[in-house]
């Protein structure tokens, strides 16, 4: 066999070879929030990545081929479920042509499994009422409780992957668990002073937050879901607001910041830039700094020292 | 109580116990066994003087998809389009989920050829498809019963390796390839070359060759080779209202007569499209296409003539949702053949989307 059709074979092998050997069990997510939990559970048996970025509306990930790239090896993908990438991730999966991580193998995980979930629609539910999730209002990573039952599930998901490492796997979602339900005291005494106070947020993700941390919602920046606000609805919006007495409006740094500033001015508050997700701003590249910010954020936008940014 | 009153007292006693367990029973059926539908329907008004026709609204077609898991292995996919007075089975193929690094589509495909032909028309970004595209492999792309494997290539980037083989197709009004040589061997196949690379974290640039090949029923081989680029911007904190598309693409459709090739219909088109906020977007392409016809390049007894044409275009269009669409088009065209070389016209495009939508494609 001559030098050349050595070097051909040797071509032809490398690029056959479809998955390198596998050292930890490869985790792609949907969401930032997802990737950081299942990093928290996983330690050291675990390297997770989120295709979308938290500075990203879920909803709109573009749905990118390097995305299917990125995952075309990963051992395990978790969706956050509930329909939120809906519109990216039927593309991202069948894509990556990874049979590990389609919708029914074992790798695919939907992290919404064993939450309670909120505003689920009774009766018709309809496009009139804008971009509506059909199964109920997704963004539960909002509720740091929610984020508990999220370990729990993973744990329990990654030792039926990677069995030799499940009592790490248990060990460490618990200390998770402990670790969200102190930090979660020591939130609930930071707004303790705000419960029932109204907060005006671009989109209805927040419900998850405020139902924890008894805040109430005076509407939404957008009239409905996935639909910009008119002049004619901010004006209104606005003056509601100040009829009320409701000051805050919050805002995630890939919605209209214009939109929201404009009703917080016309109402005489305040508008906030708040992440909703892992790494929306900087300092939050965890689940616990990214809470730590959203209730340093909305507590001092109620006590009246916030400001708009 | 009468006899008669008597029995049928008892007789709907009787049955009342049955008809309450009928209503309560569990139908052996579940939603498992519903596909996700939905169904586009496009309606559209052109002014155009140079064509012998009225100008008002018209329905152009209504696509009905369905889309459904068949089992561990494959799903299944279908396009049904009702048009005027005729119904076409334009797309049902079945997709493999299983193979690791590949795909299968076997069924009756669009065949994966260059950009602007995998495009449905709701999706199409100027409501006329390119002059070049129409000409060299059909305004919707080749459609056609046949097997396809996509390979997703080890290479470090998106790398994606599609061959083809197809039904022998003859020319129509769909289709200008010839492909219908009845020939055993004659069995059409394509290659198609896909590459994506990330050049920043909000910018992408794609690359792709194609090549479509078949016998003619002259027993001549037929082919058209493609080749497209695309750079896109999708601003990470504005994803749903602001970003552009700079698109080019380019074929040739040819035949080797005697051994020697012969180029037919080329050209090609380059188009930027940007989105001005969540609900406008603007668009402007520029085309170019040779040895090609198009409807208003016809001679004087209204029969259509072949040559050079160039054409601008420049549209808006309103988008309030992913379920709904209005686009206003104007397009300038020259060619160097026909009674009415020069054509102006306008174009308005409604589409509506109910049901299942699926995820766009990027």
């Amino acid at each position: 066999m001559n030098t050349i059709t050595r070097i051909a074979i040797a071509v032809a092998l490398t690029l056959l070879a479809t998955e390198p050997a596998r050292a930890d069990l490869k985790v792609a997510t949907s969401l930032t929030d997802l990737a950081s939990v299942a990093q928290f559970v996983g330690g050291k048996h675990v390297t997770a990545q989120s295709l979308s970025r938290g500075f990203e509306d879920p909803h709109f990930v573009p749905a990118k081929p390097s995305l299917m790239k990125a995952i075309q090896h990963a051992d395990v993908f978790i969706s956050s479920g509930l329909e939120l990438d809906s519109g990216w991730l039927p593309l991202v999966l069948p894509g990556s042509r990874n049979p590990k991580i389609q919708p029914g193998a074992k790798g695919f995980i939907d992290a919404s499994q064993g939450v309670t979930v909120l505003e689920k629609p009774s009766g018709n539910v309809s496009r009139a009422e804008g971009d509506v999730h059909p199964l109920g209002n997704p963004h539960y990573y909002l509720d740091p409780k929610a984020l508990e039952v999220v370990a729990d599930h993973l744990a329990e998901a990654f030792s039926q992957l990677d069995a030799a490492n499940a009592a790490d796997y248990a060990a460490n979602a618990k200390a998770f668990d402990a670790r969200m339900e102190t930090s979660l005291d020591k939130w609930q005494k930071q707004m303790a002073p705000y419960r029932g106070a109204s907060i005006v947020p671009y989109h209805k993700n927040f419900i998850y937050f405020a139902e924890r941390f008894g805040l109430k919602l005076f509407g939404t920046v957008e009239p409905k879901p996935g639909i910009p606000p008119s002049p004619k609805y901010i004006s209104e919006l606005a003056e509601s607001m100040k009829k009320a007495g409701v000051k805050v409006v919050t805002y995630q740094p890939y919605y209209n910041a214009e939109a929201s500033k404009q009703v917080a001015q016309r109402a005489g508050g305040i508008a906030i830039e708040v992440p909703t997700e892992c790494g929306g701003v900087s300092g939050t590249d965890d689940v616990f700094a990214k809470f730590d910010v959203m209730v340093a954020s909305i507590s001092g936008a109620l006590s009246g020292k916030g400001g708009a940014k | 109580m009468r006899l008669c009153a008597r029995t049928c007292l008892l007789a709907a006693l009787a049955l009342t116990p049955a008809l309450a367990s009928a209503q309560t029973q569990t139908t052996m059926f579940s939603n498992l066994v519903n596909p996700a539908i939905g169904i586009n329907a496009l309606f559209s008004a052109q002014a155009a003087p140079t064509l012998n026709q009225p100008y008002g609204p018209q329905f152009d077609e209504a696509e009905l998809s369905a889309i459904a898991v068949v089992d561990p292995y494959w799903t299944l996919s279908a396009n049904i389009v009702f048009l005027e007075g005729a119904v076409d089975p334009e797309e049902i193929w079945a997709r493999s989920t299983n193979i690791p690094s590949l795909q299968l589509k076997l069924g009756k495909l669009r065949g994966t050829f260059g950009k602007h032909p995998l495009l449905h028309p709701h999706a199409f970004p100027f409501v006329e498809a390119p002059i070049a595209v129409t000409n060299a492999i059909g305004e919707e792309g080749f459609k056609d019963a046949g097997l396809e494997a996509a390979w997703l290539t080890p290479l470090p980037w998106f790398a994606e390796l599609t061959g083809g083989v197809y039904h022998a197709l003859d020319v129509s009004d769909d289709n200008p390839l010839d492909f219908g040589s009845s020939r055993h061997d004659n069995l059409p196949f394509l290659g198609h070359f896909k590459n994506q690379f990330d050049v920043t974290g909000e910018t992408t640039l794609e690359a792709g060759a194609s090549y479509l090949q078949g016998r003619g029923t002259d027993d001549f081989v037929h082919s058209v080779v493609g080749a497209d680029l695309t750079v896109r911007n999708v601003p990470a904190k504005s994803s749903n209202r602001s970003g552009w598309i700079l698109q080019g693409e380019w074929l040739q459709k040819g035949a080797n007569i005697g051994g020697d090739y012969v180029a037919e219909q080329r050209g090609g088109y380059g188009s930027f499209q940007y989105r001005l906020s969540q609900v406008w977007w603007a668009g402007v392409r520029g085309e170019r296409a040779l040895d090609s016809t198009t409807d208003f390049m016809t001679d004087a007894f209204d029969s259509a003539v072949r040559g050079a044409v160039s054409r601008g275009t420049v549209n808006i269009a309103w988008v309030p949702s992913e379920f709904s669409c209005v686009r206003l088009e104007y397009s300038h065209a020259k060619a160097d053949v026909g009674a009415h070389p020069t054509d102006d016209r306008i174009l308005l495009q409604l589409s509506y989307t109910i049901g299942f939508h699926p995820a766009h494609a990027y």
